[in-house]
């Protein structure tokens, strides 16, 4: 058996190395074009297409460009060009670092133009099910770039965890989508607006989509996948924590807030896990040293704010919202590319004790991450300014607890930012830095511009979250943000946030230990280990299971035969039995039948003699094909052919396969005396579920009427679909929507058994 | 392992068997018999060819690298005529002519969407046949040397 490397590494061919030349161009076209469209729509006045694709199941595809979607759309695409861009140069290096093949870049710029379609798709779509689709594209693609890194354990527990997490959550989304269906009659958000009224299916809908929603934002206690899976590349993180994945989350709930609205509970939830979202967040981030991890934790505690400012409510809490995911997403990502370009110059470290002063030396980076920082923390001349004004507001109008809440909040989160950049650039310069490429400098530039742009000039931004928290509620929400040199509480509120955080900036010292200690009993006793925990039981239950069915052959089918059985014999008492077993009369021209079934008796009873593997198969043969003459005379003619078919390919390949093997292992095998526990065991269970099978039979036979009515129908319709033959008629067009998707199984299943018998290649 | 006899019932069986398998996709809408079975009967044509002569005497003299791909255009093929309608606003699989309406025929083989789908299904699942039989054969045959 030759042996070959590892698909991927090194001294592989270059295979696909066009593929890798061509795919930054391409992708960072294709972003920018999105953009392009994506804003001209918008700003034409939006626009949407629906069709019908399956009307007797209410499913569209049914896509609007409304205020929701234009944010979302613009971000995914905007953001994404800047992460192209910025992926261009830096992935080169980073696949340099680990001695992989540059041509592994082609796969990332796929995976990341997936995930930025389905993002874009997930803005736009007006169903819930196509929803749902997108919605776990986005979780598929986010698992397959978290664990770009593949070699490493880490990358793959963090892509598998992240996947776990938001695409079983998903299910909530779905399930919460049929609640809805079942009670409204209809999948589409815009009627079902119209439609819904409030009540506990509203309600219990509402839970389950919040919490689908929470969980893909890394909100409390669904927050331990976020920073594990910042092991993906940094371009990656970049995109997933400010314009994609995370943002999904915030994207669900805005979308459908006029249903979570009417209820006070799902309200309220959404306050509680925003706001513990922020502290955990916050206090979790004080304690970290890894870059990307500080920053993960950021995202997770800013998304509470979005979340948060949803759970507030009214159209000053959605449009506030809106406006802090765009104000975040720009922020967010300059920050994460600043981690990799810091990363970048010091020669791979990625702790923040391990670095420091390069402010002096590399100026125009510190420069653009310092407004970054800056528009987090809600400084005067950023977009983040308005962000957290609109946040005050919303707090304010609630009461007068929560606006205390919010300052502390904006504190918090001032300090861990402060500490984040100090740490990186402040302090004397330490070393000779490497240079940092000057596209990937430029991207974080731009972000930064965009951030100050929009600080002063706040109405395109205003005017795209006032429509999006329009498309929440239903109604006008006006965004109006301004600076203000008075003594308004908002500006108190931003004033009194800046000096919590440079209190507990200065403070740092004394709590460090308790802070620690909170992060400890985190990792002790949190969500995260709750999962490994649940994981690897899970697993070795799976592997106790798989052990015991797989031992040997005869126990694997006993061990389907016998509880298949045994429930079915419960259903067979459970039902009543007046006219159920009818002994009907035999005419002269049933004969055929009769010998046919009389045939596959005899040889289903001579397949327990034969101790020969070959004699047995053919026995076995007999069988089958005696079966397809009984279907053949029982009026079933397309049954016949394709038991036919079974059989002969079985008889074939059971042929086949003893050919394969040695003779004197056939003949060792076949002179082995049966073990002394199987000799009562097996034929028990062949008895067993023989006898029921019998039993199950009969009572179909004796009432054939049941259930016969779809049947009829596809009978009388097959001359309308032009056919003679209704078993065609039914898999090529009435039910030719099953047969698609079985067909689709069929071609998986052959590039699954390919690519697994050729090591990784379909051909 | 086969003798002679075998080889040569073989080789003579396989033009046979494929004419089947065209007439049963062709009558599917006739008579009984569908694009699957007319699939599996091809695919077990050559599944006999493999048994009997060997996986090299088989590829030498069939065009067998082919097959599979067949299996992805059967797809991208079924794809195509159930997305086709969803362009003038009918829904997913809409097949034409509609009911009632006139058929072209050509002998016993009527014009209808429906059959080209057949036909999908038929190249689905004779490449994806052959495609498992061609894979779990070169890989025994890696075994074994």
């Amino acid at each position: 058996m030759t042996h070959q490397p590892a698909a991927g590494s090194p001294d592989d061919p270059p295979h696909g190395a066009t593929a890798a030349r061509v795919a930054p161009p391409l992708s960072l076209l294709l972003a920018v074009a999105g953009f392009v469209a994506v804003l001209a729509t918008w700003l034409a006045g939006g626009g949407g297409f629906d069709v019908a694709w399956a009307p007797s199941l209410d499913l569209r595809l049914n896509f609007e460009l409304d205020g929701i979607g234009a944010l979302y759309a613009l971000l995914a695409t905007g953001i994404g060009a800047v992460v192209f861009a910025y992926s261009w140069p830096y992935l080169p290096l980073h696949l340099s670092h680990q001695g992989r093949h540059r041509a592994e870049s082609a796969r990332f710029y796929a995976l990341l133009a997936l995930f930025m379609l389905s993002m874009v798709g997930l803005a736009t779509a007006q169903d819930l099910i196509v929803l749902f689709v997108f919605w776990d594209l986005t979780a598929i693609s986010s698992y397959f770039l978290i664990g770009y890194d593949r070699h490493e354990a880490e990358s793959r527990w963090a892509a598998l965890m992240a996947l776990l997490v938001t695409a079983v959550s998903a299910v909530l989304l779905l399930i919460g989508a049929l609640i809805l269906h079942g009670e409204y009659g209809t999948f589409q958000l815009g009627e079902l607006v119209a439609r819904a009224e409030p009540g506990t299916p509203l309600t219990v809908a509402g839970v389950l989509i919040a919490l689908a929603g929470l969980a893909k934002s890394a909100q409390v206690p669904f927050h331990f996948w976020l920073p594990r899976a910042m092991t993906a590349p940094t371009p990656v993180s970049a995109y997933l924590h400010s314009a994609a994945m995370v943002a999904a989350g915030v994207l669900l709930i805005g979308r459908a807030y006029p249903l979570l609205e009417q209820s006070r509970l799902v309200l309220d939830l959404l306050l509680a896990v925003g706001g513990a979202s922020i502290l955990v967040g916050g206090l979790l981030a004080l304690t970290r040293d890894d870059l990307k991890r500080i920053l993960a934790c950021s995202t997770f505690s800013q998304y509470g704010y979005v979340v948060a400012m949803y759970g507030l409510g009214g159209p000053i809490g959605a449009s506030a919202a809106a406006f802090y995911v765009v104000s975040h997403a720009i922020a967010k990502s300059a920050l994460f590319l600043t981690a990799g370009a810091v990363t970048e110059a010091t020669g791979g470290r990625t702790l923040l004790s391990q670095v420091g002063g390069l402010g002096r030396s590399l100026p125009l980076l510190a420069g653009a991450s310092a407004v970054a920082v800056a528009t987090v923390v809600a400084l005067p001349l950023t977009v983040g300014f308005f962000a957290d004004e609109l946040f005050f507001k919303a707090a304010i109008e609630r009461g007068t607890g929560y606006a205390l809440a919010a300052t502390a909040a904006a504190g918090l989160t001032f300090s861990y930012l402060a500490r984040f950049w100090l740490g990186a650039f402040g302090g004397g310069p330490r070393g000779n830095p490497h240079p940092v490429p000057l596209p990937m400098v430029g991207a974080i530039a731009t972000l930064a511009a965009v951030a100050v742009v929009g600080g002063i000039v706040s109405g395109p931004i205003s005017s795209l979250a006032g429509d999006a928290g329009a498309a929440s509620v239903g109604g006008p929400a006006p965004v109006s943000v301004a600076y203000h040199l008075d003594l308004r509480s908002e500006n108190l509120m931003a004033l009194g946030g800046w000096g919590l955080g440079l209190l507990a900036l200065a403070s740092l010292s004394l709590t460090d230990r308790a802070l620690r200690g909170f992060a400890r009993l985190g990792e002790a006793i949190g969500p995260d280990r709750l999962y490994s925990v649940a994981l690897n039981a899970l697993n070795r239950a799976s592997d106790a299971v798989h052990d015991l069915e797989v031992r040997d052959l005869r126990t694997r089918v006993a061990a389907v035969l016998l509880p298949a059985g045994l429930l079915v014999v419960l259903g067979v008492i459970a039902t009543p039995t007046e006219g159920a077993y009818v002994v009907g009369r035999v005419d002269t021209g049933e004969l055929g039948l009769v010998l046919a079934l009389a045939l596959a008796a005899v040889a289903a009873l001579g397949a327990t003699v034969p101790r020969h593997h070959l004699t047995l198969a053919l026995t076995l043969a007999t069988v089958g094909f005696a079966l397809a003459a009984v279907y053949a005379f029982f009026g079933a003619p397309d049954v016949a052919l394709v038991a036919i078919l079974v059989e002969t390919t079985l008889a074939l390949l059971f042929v086949g396969v003893f050919g394969m093997l040695p003779t004197r292992v056939l003949k060792r095998e076949a002179e082995l005396p049966t073990k002394p526990n199987r000799r009562w065991r097996d034929p028990l269970v062949g008895l067993v579920s023989g006898g029921v099978a019998f039993v199950v039979a009969w009572g179909t036979l004796s009432r054939p009427a049941a259930g016969g009515s779809v049947a009829r129908e596809q009978v009388r319709l097959t001359s309308d679909a032009h056919a003679k033959d209704v078993v065609t008629a039914i898999l090529a067009d009435f039910r030719a929507l099953d047969t698609l998707g079985e067909i689709t199984v069929v071609a998986i299943a052959f590039a699954g058994v390919a690519t697994l018998l050729r090591r990784g290649r379909l051909w | 392992m086969s003798t002679g006899l075998t080889k040569l019932t073989a080789r003579l069986l396989l033009a046979p068997i494929l004419v089947i398998a065209v007439a049963v996709l062709v009558k599917g809408y006739e008579s009984v018999g569908d694009g699957f079975s007319a699939g599996v009967i091809a695919a077990l044509g050559l599944l006999l060819q493999y048994l009997a002569l060997g996986r090299e005497a088989t590829e030498r003299a069939l065009p067998i690298r082919l097959v599979p791909a067949m299996a992805f255009v059967g797809l991208l093929g079924a794809l195509v005529v159930a997305a086709i309608p969803l362009l003038r606003g009918d829904p997913l699989l809409t097949h034409v002519p509609a009911p009632g309406a006139d058929v072209t025929t050509l002998g016993t083989l009527e014009l209808v969407t429906a059959v080209a789908f057949d036909a999908a299904i038929f190249l689905l699942v004779l490449g994806a046949a052959v495609g498992v039989i061609h894979t779990i054969a070169e890989a025994a045959d890696e075994e074994g040397s």
